[in-house]
């Protein structure tokens, strides 16, 4: 009789058997993460792969600019035993590279080329990875890193509309939110029989 | 006995009777208006309600066109990101003459909520000519209906002159296109 309890300890014994685990959280019942080192996630995804999590959900990476970190996350899910397993890896932040797992999941081949498109990560082994996916002809840092401004070359990149007057609601004249504000304490003052609170 | 209603031709000059035929063909064309939706973004929700029966854009002679070469209106609804925008344009320059332009939503107008992306342009009319806009996010299906009927009475009063500021200021248009996308072609390894 399987249930994702079952299911939920077979994955930590799995793991912790294939590899040194950092860190475990667990998300719900249904989703487990362990944090790894680097050099072990081929082989701890190469495990769960032969354990029937066949299927690579997703991959992505984010951006710890403070720890001056990407970690990247690499979902597998099972469709036999109910559970998403995360596998999250620390790699350096200046030059990041990861060797790609295109060998175990082909299908990883797109998600690589994003992470590299958005976080600027160079994946050795996918042949691919330096071609641009959704982007096109982008001349800049990679968006999705904490150190791009959006703002900022939103401003440079597109004219914005120049207003000939000032159409912003704030009118010196109106005291409606002064007026709101006075109704407020006085309502309070009638609850509280005049005291502040 | 010759009738009032109408100057026999003999006495006007080719340019009048031009305008004479122009003035017609406004007359056919704006009551046979064919939409081609660019759903870019989510005021295109608006366009069923404005299609079926609600509020019946058919009754306006108004009804929707599969391809660019035989649309009269360019429907650009909602936000235009840059890669939807060389798409766009690629679709207005393949349009047959005259072409309108309806842009829906505040994101073509000033960007809207999407004023500091990176991904999003902020003004449609720097890139294309723009005949109408109608504001809100999302603007209801009156207000839409309401451009609609706005844009046949531009049509009527030969001021829907986009197209024509198109071919005036053609180099204006295509250096903001440069400026903004870099190269307006499409390079995609998929269609290549």
């Amino acid at each position: 009789m399987m249930n994702s309890i079952n299911n939920l300890e077979l994955v930590k014994k799995l793991v912790n058997e294939a590899a040194p685990v950092i860190k475990i959280e667990q998300i719900d019942n249904q989703q487990l993460a362990f944090e790894i080192e680097k050099r072990d996630v081929h082989h701890v995804l190469t495990v769960l792969k032969n354990s029937g999590w066949k299927q690579l959900s997703y991959m992505s990476a984010v951006d710890w600019i403070d720890a001056n970190k990407f970690e990247l996350v690499y979902v597998v899910f099972n469709w036999d035993k109910p559970v998403y397993v995360q596998i999250r890896a620390m790699i350096d932040r200046n030059n990041p590279e990861m060797d790609s797992i295109l060998p175990i999941f082909p299908g990883v081949k797109y998600y690589e080329r994003e992470a590299h498109e958005f976080f600027g990560i160079a994946f050795p082994g996918n042949p691919d990875y330096h071609k641009q996916l959704i982007l096109e002809g982008w001349d800049d840092l990679p968006p999705l890193r904490k150190d791009f401004d959006p703002s900022a070359y939103s401003d440079r990149k597109f004219p914005s509309r120049e207003y000939p007057a000032d159409f912003s609601v704030v009118d010196p004249k109106n005291k409606s939110i002064e007026k709101r504000k006075e109704r407020k304490v006085r309502a309070n003052a009638l609850r509280t029989g005049g005291n502040k609170q | 006995m010759l009738s009032t209603k109408f100057t026999p031709a003999t006495k006007l000059s080719k340019a009048e009777i031009d305008r004479k035929w122009w003035e017609i063909g406004d007359f056919f064309r704006r009551n046979s208006l064919w939409l081609l939706m660019y759903c870019t973004g989510c005021c295109a929700i608006e366009l069923p309600p404005a299609m079926t029966s609600a509020y019946d854009m058919e009754r306006l002679g108004m009804g929707p066109m599969a391809t660019p070469r035989q649309a009269d209106i360019l429907l650009v609804s909602g936000y235009l990101s840059l890669k939807t925008l060389r798409r766009l344009i690629y679709t207005y320059e393949q349009m047959s003459e005259p072409k309108y332009v309806v842009a829906l939503g505040s994101c073509p107008i000033n960007g809207g909520i999407y004023h500091d992306s990176h991904a999003v342009i902020n003004q449609l009319d720097q890139y294309i000519p723009v005949d109408v806009y109608v504001a809100g996010c999302m603007p209801n299906t009156e207000a839409v209906m309401n451009g609609f009927v706005d844009l046949m009475d531009q049509i009527k009063h030969k001021t829907a002159n986009g197209w024509k500021k198109y071919h005036a200021h053609f180099e204006w248009y295509k250096e903001n296109q440069r400026n903004s996308l870099g190269e307006v072609d499409v390079h995609d390894e998929f269609h290549q």
